[in-house]
């Protein structure tokens, strides 16, 4: 193999045998999870089975209690033991999250929510973050929305805003927790054609979302999560049409999907 | 007459602004100590606010003005009331700031604080950049009720002796047996308050621009 391919067969996170409790409930018990370049994975299941915590987890805002976290080549976590400052903050800089209540920055404008991260914290040119914020702004259907502050967006134009937000960190991996729970359909609507829209220009993502039909269009594997395990995975067509496990089933058929 | 309350009301205002260059900053540690995770230093500042909430500014003056004293014998002169009042001042309104920005800072989101963490921002940035402009909103109404009562407590001064406009209005209400110098002071009051008023409402209407 070639360093390129070996590279290309790397995986953009990997995350092996965490566990997480929070005081005596496990939330996570003996999760392995790894994506590749490319790959869009959504995460399905009940609430309460570990979702949400597992993408905190894999976002650094939760601390595993045992298992490991690997960003590409960078070392996060192993056996529960975290790295310095300096391994946490390079791991950060590989991923996106985009929250379910959007957490957009009010007292700053659209523009300056999507440009300040990557001139305060990657220093980059202030002309430079400007410019490509604007561009995302623009590619998220936003333009002329720059100069608005959040309260003065729509949700789903607030979401989409938080996008561009995560994106213009250059991300390796972007994470979204449930993006449109806080949407009415029509907004839904709107979220889901601009992540599809990244899914097509082969942004490597994980979408925790209840979201059927998104998950059945999108995604190259389905995650089932219940009770703090991977319960069952595979491609939409095995998970949400022909689960094998009864939970699965059971879930879905309280969906109605 | 005016013109001898007015050179007190200078006094008046030298202990205001003193008391606020002071006492903001340092309700700010107070605060930071407040919420700190080393509980000893938690607690340490839940008692020092407790006490100077608690007890009478006036008597704290006195305390402050007698220590130098008793402790470490030294003499006191004119000088030590007005360090004493000032000392007083800052030390009693730092511990209503920080309360103030306590509560300031705890209402912000917690999800503010997780997107600025994930997006890389450090604890300064995050805290300097993104809590602090929302926090100045969030407060604004409490700082201008505290600075309010602050312009009328430095008339406490003249229970230690400092000459400030409330002191010189005494002095002449007894000279001239007339009431008329409290009303002029409490008129130079009322005035200078409006005045805070005014500005406190200019920065709300400036800070107007979002809300959340």
């Amino acid at each position: 193999m070639t360093d390129v391919e070996k590279n290309a067969a790397r995986p953009v996170v990997s995350l092996e045998h965490a566990r997480k409790s929070f005081g005596e409930a496990e939330v996570l018990r003996d999760i392995s999870l790894s994506v590749s370049p490319g790959e869009v994975v959504a995460i399905i299941g009940p609430s309460g089975g570990g979702k949400s915590t597992l993408l905190r987890c894999l976002t650094l805002l939760e601390r595993l209690d045992d298992g490991s976290l690997s960003y590409g080549e960078l070392p996060v976590a192993s056996g529960g033991a975290y790295g310095d400052k300096n391994a946490l903050a390079a791991a950060r800089s590989r991923f996106g999250l985009v929250f379910q209540s959007y957490n957009l920055f009010p007292h700053f404008s659209v523009l300056r929510n999507v440009m300040d991260a990557p001139v305060c914290v990657q220093g980059r040119p202030r002309e430079e973050a400007e410019a490509e914020a604007r561009a995302l702004l623009a590619k998220m259907g936003l333009a002329g929305c720059e100069d608005k502050v959040p309260c003065q967006l729509s949700g789903g134009q607030q979401q989409r805003a938080s996008i561009a937000r995560a994106l213009a960190m250059h991300p390796q991996i972007l994470y979204f927790d449930e993006p449109t729970s806080a949407l009415d359909p029509e907004l839904t609507a709107e979220v889901l054609r601009v992540i599809k829209e990244l899914a097509a220009e082969s942004m490597t993502m994980v979408v925790v979302t209840h979201e059927m039909a998104f998950a059945r269009e999108v995604a190259d594997r389905v995650i089932f999560m219940d009770g703090g395990v991977i319960v069952e995975q595979g491609s939409a067509e095995q998970v949400i049409d022909h689960p094998r496990e009864a939970r699965t089933r059971a879930f879905l058929a309280q969906r109605g999907a | 007459m005016t013109g001898m309350l007015a050179e007190g009301f200078l006094v008046s205002l030298q202990i205001f602004a003193l008391t606020l260059v002071g006492s903001l900053p340092l309700g700010m540690l107070v605060a930071f100590a407040r919420m700190s995770s080393f509980k000893p230093l938690a607690l340490l500042a839940r008692f020092y606010i407790s006490i100077m909430r608690g007890t009478p500014l006036m008597l704290q003056m006195f305390a402050i003005y007698f220590v130098p004293f008793y402790v470490f014998g030294i003499r006191l002169t004119t000088d030590s009331k007005w360090y004493a009042t000032i000392v007083a001042f800052v030390v009693n309104y730092a511990a209503y700031f920080a309360e103030i920005y306590r509560s300031g800072i705890q209402s912000i989101p917690r999800g503010q604080h997780e997107a600025a963490e994930v997006l890389g921002y450090s604890r300064t940035q995050t805290f300097v950049r993104i809590v602090l402009p929302q926090v100045v909103k969030r407060i604004m109404p409490a700082m201008t009720n505290e600075v309010i009562t602050l312009v009328k407590d430095t008339s406490l001064a003249f229970s230690i002796g400092v000459i400030e406009m409330f002191t010189v209005a005494k002095q002449l209400v007894a000279s001239q047996v007339s009431m008329v110098p409290f009303a002029i002071a409490a008129a130079f009051y009322w005035v200078f308050n409006l005045l805070i008023d005014a500005l406190a409402g200019r920065i709300e209407r400036k800070l107007s621009y979002y809300h959340d």
